[in-house]
């Protein structure tokens, strides 16, 4: 009937619309109709049919029409609305307002599922295959590749949607043969000293400390072993890899191929096929959650106690269940909403557990990535903000004034510094763990550098202070050999200076140098002076900050026709951190979120206003039509706004872009390397003032004054709604925002349950608002509240 | 604009590129046409652009050589300089492509994938952006193992920090974070590749264990995935699917088994030992390297035939000594050679190489002609111009069979120089290579950030 009425009209005969012809459905073959459909499904749910010219379908038409369309695919097993709904970009096709208004009473389920490891949780397991623990939990394998990979978007990336492919598996075929050869290598060298081995490859030495009782016995073996020693040897890898026992009928089976392979290669070779095998079972990669019978009456089954103990575990961390979680849950006690609120307050005040990097990949030669307590926590917030990804945005050097450090071998440059110094914020802002949403959009705080906490810091600056004092009045610059020769016991007592040995000419005299341009000012120096080895401190510009000094300023100082320094201006560096940091308001102004929605010549107000209508308003942006291929145009006596407003503001462009450049563009406040800024410089050859004399220095261009306007709609709150002036007063509404709040634990949904949510998790989603707002905006509760929710313990 | 059909053409042929195993589309393969090979050899320390130069070129010629001016020469006519001599048969097929840049890879002394991947790589895995540029063309040249990667590995510094005799991370990538491994010694590869039809019983005794853990395993996924449904079912079927089609792979070797035997490469025992020269490794490798593409058990090789880390032994006139490339790079010298004519030495070595394949393939009948002439070689350096180098050049030598569709024939091409008009990069190169061989990618590689000139798509003009 709503078909006849509203599609017919147009889709039928010959001179159909679009060619889509809905009269002779029956007609048609069995896939041809699906395809139909689903195209039908497609059009309505998403809004573009029917057209604006046609006249529109009421809510109740709606809904049967879409009913019907989905339960007859369904049916069938052929509904691509319902694979689509389940990818990460669909995740705000839910309406917002449905899933809060506290209507739907629906009993909250997550579809029995397999969820593929994460990377980090694929190197977790391959720790635990080894049974490795404290210090021996190795942070690299030499011939294990991790065969994961998070895609690089801003937001949740981990989705229970991933398939394990052909290239899993060529990886994996390499990983199980050099796992099972360190394995087998381990058992055959129990007992032999260290010194006596040989190594089929001299480069790899490392095997596994411990090897099982059950395998040593087998490779000791000259004869066949018995099937009781095969069977617990076997059990033995399930247990390792699997964590679990095989079946009767698993066992069967494996019996089969241990003694055949036996026969064929000997009890070592024999293992070895056995132990790869069960590296090769699909559930070595997969999360496995399926729920245990009985279903309750809505079809619901809780997880199994093992289940429900990894799903704690992998949604706190990386690591499997901690021995006391394990046994918790093999007694009975992690049903209830109330066990799993007990286990999961637990461990997230256990500091020791989950501790470890935040993200080992910033690690190099010279910087290590910030350390946590609970890293996936800090995770969440770095997937959803995104600013990780500055490290993948290359820049030029010259452009940045000669700071800019792209990532290269053993480092992750300056974007590596600047992410790290995001994480530090928000797990400073975790651990107070209140107002936590707002303080994340509007602190003032921010690290920088920061080295060494606070009190050694404190301490370095008061012993340098204390030095320089007691030499400053000596004649230090004309005869430091003297001075130092005269105080020699008070340079010995203080070896934390490093000016000892056969340099300690040179040493003594960069460091008067520094602290004159420092204390000497009455300022404060960076806590490691800029000739330390391997120094690489050079991004506090892209701050705002004045720099520090370059790592080459103090070389000169002792040859003979040294001149002194030119005069420069070093930054006051504040030794207490974090720091109040002018023309900042939280993550959104961080440089390291500014980098990585940006492009590598300019800004990019239109992904930064996308990101802030995607993940902070519950908002939605159709992908850019695929026939669009739209470019900034060169001019050179615009700004970069003027010229993206050239070609984003006509009627047809507008009618997407007004969901993303009003909220952007008041970021054109900041330049692409996150520097704050009035003024833009019209990077075009005619507009040369002068050129810089500077090694890698910017030139002067002729600049333009930027318009930091915009407007911020679709909070659903009047006061809020309406024109900005620039990026602070849109972050400050932000943070007053329900739906901004909202949208935040729509996504810590969707990390934490690996998938996106459905109208049935209604409930799950009002009490973990609810929680933030009872507990004065502690993140820990809202991770408690999902956790514990029936979307997390239940499956169907 | 973009066609909606350009769009959905080069958006298929990505979304392939990563899941699909090369040898899924065997079945489809067509038998008839002969198919196109690939062999890209790369080389550590840099080529000096200049050692490229004919000596035969006329002051006019030299001037604008010189001064990095776009040049055409025919190489008819023109003398190779002495170290490529032992390519002088196969002159008619010889380009010399200049003027590429690479400054969006890696450069310096190690590189890593940069140089086939067009991109910053290092060391760690996270740093491989995509496939490398012979994986994309041997997606599209079908075979049973797709793609091998040889190489005489580094002793120090750069990929396999030391373990040069195994099978380790090579210089090639499957795709985003998948590096590719290469076979380090003869010895591997021989028994690796060739192990269907080995006739030594403990590698048949490994052959035929790794088989039936193979199908122990594609057995026990496909019964797992045939009592799933819905959006689980794909979970395990997937990669139940992978692990059949392993199978069919060996199975497809298997089936090859006399032709692989006909073409085993002959090495006599010093090239399969352990301890053996650079030169004879390069030697034992390019035997390989033949078996493999001559068996048809792959389209695409890729040899590392050094890398600035490998040490070199068994060069003519120093045999016996261990040359450093690191300390040639830095101008020392070897016994009585100066560091320019040690490079001259190496890079002789390898046009040996070079003559040792384009003959072998020069010999062997296909279709109306012979192997070569489906053949593309490059000869390239993987880190630019030189031993310190920053990518402002990429310095190319290709040989080329008759039936290439790339307009290239027997020139000394420079292309204008760096930031220039009409400058190319390494990018747009392989994405000529590509398109020319029906990849209809838009743009292959990173962008230059520094180069304010239009850099993406193919040279046209190579195109025909």
């Amino acid at each position: 009937m709503v078909l006849r009425e509203h599609c017919l009209e147009c889709h039928q005969g010959d001179s159909a619309e679009g060619g889509v012809r809905l009269n002779n459905l029956n007609a048609a073959t069995l896939p041809k109709q699906l395809d139909l459909l689903n195209r039908a499904q497609d059009q309505l749910f998403f809004g573009l049919m029917p057209p604006e010219d046609a006249a529109p379908l009421d809510q109740r038409e709606q809904r049967i029409l879409a009913d019907w369309m989905r339960s007859e695919l369904r049916l069938r097993h052929a509904s691509k609305l319902d694979e689509k709904l389940r990818q990460p970009a669909y995740g705000n096709y839910i309406e917002h307002a449905a899933l809060f208004a506290g209507s739907f009473k629906d009993k909250a389920f997550t579809p029995a599922r397999r969820w593929l490891v994460s990377p980090q949780i694929f190197h977790e397991r391959v720790n635990d295959v080894f049974g490795l623990e404290g210090r021996d939990r190795q942070k690299n394998f030499y011939g294990v590749t991790n065969p994961f990979v998070l895609p690089d978007q801003s937001g949740v990336r981990d989705y229970d949607i991933n398939l394990l492919d052909g290239g899993h598996l060529l990886v994996m075929l390499n990983n199980a043969k050099w796992i099972s050869e360190k394995q087998v290598f381990a058992a055959v060298s129990k007992g032999i000293q260290r010194q006596k081995l040989i190594f089929p490859n001299p480069k790899d030495r490392w095997y596994p400390p411990n090897a099982p009782a059950e395998w040593i016995a087998i490779v000791s073996k000259s004869d066949a072993p018995a099937e009781g020693e095969l069977v617990a040897a076997i059990q033995k890898q399930f247990d390792n890899v699997l964590r679990r026992q095989a079946s009767d009928q698993e066992l069967d089976r494996y019996l089969q191929l241990f003694r055949s392979a036996i026969e064929l290669g000997g009890n070592k070779k024999g293992l070895q096929t056995v132990l790869s095998s069960v590296l090769l079972e699909s559930e070595f990669l997969y999360r496995t959650e399926l729920g245990e019978e009985p279903a309750d009456a809505s079809g619901r089954r809780l997880l199994s106690p093992q289940e429900a103990a990894f799903a704690v575990a992998y949604a706190l961390g990386d690591r499997g269940p901690d021995p006391l979680l394990l046994k918790v849950a093999q007694s009975g006690r992690l049903k209830t909403n109330e066990d799993f609120r007990r286990e999961i307050n637990r461990l997230l005040n256990d500091n020791q557990w989950f501790k470890g990097p935040v993200d080992p990949s910033l690690s190099g030669k010279n910087m290590q990535s910030h350390v946590s307590t609970h890293p996936k926590l800090v995770r969440f917030f770095r997937e959803f903000f995104g600013y990780p990804n500055s490290t993948k945005i290359f820049k030029d050097l010259k452009r940045s004034d000669g700071f800019y450090q792209n990532p290269s071998r053993g480092t992750a440059g300056t974007p590596g510094f600047l992410v790290k110094e995001a994480d530090r914020i928000v797990d400073w802002i975790l651990l107070g763990d209140k107002n936590v949403v707002e303080k994340l959009l509007t602190t003032d705080q921010y690290f920088v550098y920061h080295d060494k906490d606070n009190e050694s810091g404190k301490k370095v600056i008061a012993q340098w202070k204390e030095a320089y004092e007691h030499f400053k009045d000596t004649d230090w610059k004309n005869q430091p050999e003297k001075v130092i020769a005269d105080n020699e016991d008070y340079i010995k007592d203080r070896k934390s200076l490093r000016i000892l040995g056969g340099k300690q000419k040179r040493e003594f005299l960069r460091y008067m140098y520094y602290w004159e341009e420092s204390f000497g000012k009455g300022q404060t120096p960076f806590t490691t002076p800029s000739f330390a080895h391997g120094y690489t401190y050079n991004h506090s510009t892209f701050y705002n900050l004045p720099p520090t000094p370059h790592i080459f300023r103090y070389n000169t100082v002792v040859q003979q026709n040294f001149k002194g320094l030119d005069d420069e201006e070093f930054w006051n560096y504040p030794v207490k951190q974090p720091f109040p940091v002018p023309n900042r308001k939280g993550l959104l102004t961080h440089p390291a979120w500014l980098i990585a929605h940006s492009g590598n010549f300019h800004t990019d107000p239109i992904r930064r206003g996308r990101w802030i209508r995607e993940k902070l308003l519950a908002g939605r942006v159709p992908d850019v039509p695929i026939t669009v291929d739209a470019q900034v145009p060169d001019d050179p006596h615009k700004t970069f706004r003027e010229r993206v407003e050239m070609v984003t503001m006509n009627e047809q462009c507008w009618k997407c872009h007004q969901q993303m450049n009003p909220l952007g563009l008041p970021f054109e406040g900041f330049d692409d390397f996150g520097r704050y800024r009035l003024d833009e410089p019209l990077e075009a050859p005619e507009n040369l003032v002068a050129k810089t004399k500077k090694k890698n220095g910017f030139d002067s261009y002729r600049t333009k004054t930027v318009s930091t306007l915009g407007e911020l709609k679709g909070t659903t709150q009047e006061e809020l709604d309406g024109p900005v002036n620039d990026a602070f007063e849109l972050i400050d509404r932000l943070a007053k925002s329900t739906k901004v709040r909202q949208s935040i634990i729509r996504h810590a949904f969707r990390f934490f349950m690996g998938r996106n949510e459905m109208l049935s998790d209604s409930v799950t989603l009002v009490d973990a608002d609810r929680a933030y707002l009872e507990s004065g905006g502690s993140f820990r509760s809202v991770v408690v509240s999902l956790l514990s929710s029936d979307s997390f313990r239940y499956r169907k | 604009m973009v066609t909606r059909r350009t769009f959905v053409q080069t958006g298929l042929l990505g979304a392939s590129s990563v899941a699909l195993l090369p040898q899924l589309s065997l079945a489809e393969a067509p038998e008839k046409k002969p198919p196109t090979r690939f062999i890209f050899l790369h080389k550590g320390n840099g080529l000096l652009p200049g050692s490229l130069v004919p000596p035969t070129f006329d002051k006019q010629q030299l001037e604008l050589e010189n001064r990095k001016q776009p040049l055409e020469i025919d190489l008819n006519g023109h003398d190779l300089p002495q170290w490529m001599s032992p390519l002088s048969d196969h002159q008619k097929n010889l380009t010399i492509l200049q003027g590429l840049s690479g400054k969006m890879c890696t450069t310096g002394h190690h590189t890593w994938c940069s140089s086939l991947g067009v991109f910053k790589a290092n060391e760690r895995l996270s740093s491989i952006k995509w496939a490398t540029v012979d994986f994309e063309l041997a997606k599209m040249l079908p075979s049973p193992f797709g793609h091998i990667e040889l190489a005489c590995f580094p002793g120090g510094g750069g990929n396999s920090r030391g373990n040069i005799n195994g099978i380790e991370k090579g210089f090639s990538a499957r795709g985003p974070q998948q590096p590719n491994y290469a076979f380090g010694s003869p010895k591997v590869a021989v028994q690796e590749l060739f192990k269907s039809v080995s006739t030594n019983q403990k590698s048949k005794a490994n052959y035929q264990l790794e088989q039936q853990m193979l199908r122990f395993v594609a057995e026990n996924q496909a019964n797992l995935a045939r009592q799933l449904k819905g959006f689980e079912k794909p979970k395990v079927g997937n990669y139940a699917d992978a692990l059949a089609n392993i199978r069919s792979r060996d199975a497809r070797v298997e089936s090859m088994a006399d032709v692989i035997r006909r073409n085993m490469p002959k090495l006599d025992e010093k090239y399969l030992a352990d301890n053996l020269s650079t030169v004879d490794r390069q030697t034992g490798h390019t035997e390989i390297l033949l078996s493999a593409l001559i068996s048809g058990m792959t389209n695409v090789v890729t040899f590392t035939l050094d890398e600035l880390g490998t040490r070199y032994t068994g060069l003519p006139e120093i045999e016996g000594e261990n040359v450093n490339q690191h300390d040639v790079g830095h101008g020392k010298a070897v016994a009585r050679f100066s560091a320019l004519e040690v490079r001259e030495k190496i890079r002789q070595q390898h046009m040996h190489v070079i003559d040792q394949i384009v003959k072998r393939l020069k010999g062997i009948p296909e279709g109306t002609g012979t192997m070569f002439d489906n053949t593309m070689l490059f000869y390239f350096p993987d880190n630019g111009e030189t031993h310190h180098s920053h990518g402002t050049e990429w310095p190319f030598v290709v040989l080329a069979g008759d039936n290439t569709p790339l307009n290239l024939g027997r020139r000394y091409i420079r292309l204008p120089g760096y930031a220039k008009e009409g400058h190319k990069t390494l990018g747009n190169w392989y994405t000529t290579i590509l398109n020319a061989y029906g990849n209809p990618t838009e743009h292959y590689g990173a962008l230059d950030v520094g180069l304010a000139i239009d850099q993406k798509g193919p040279i046209q003009k190579f195109l025909g």
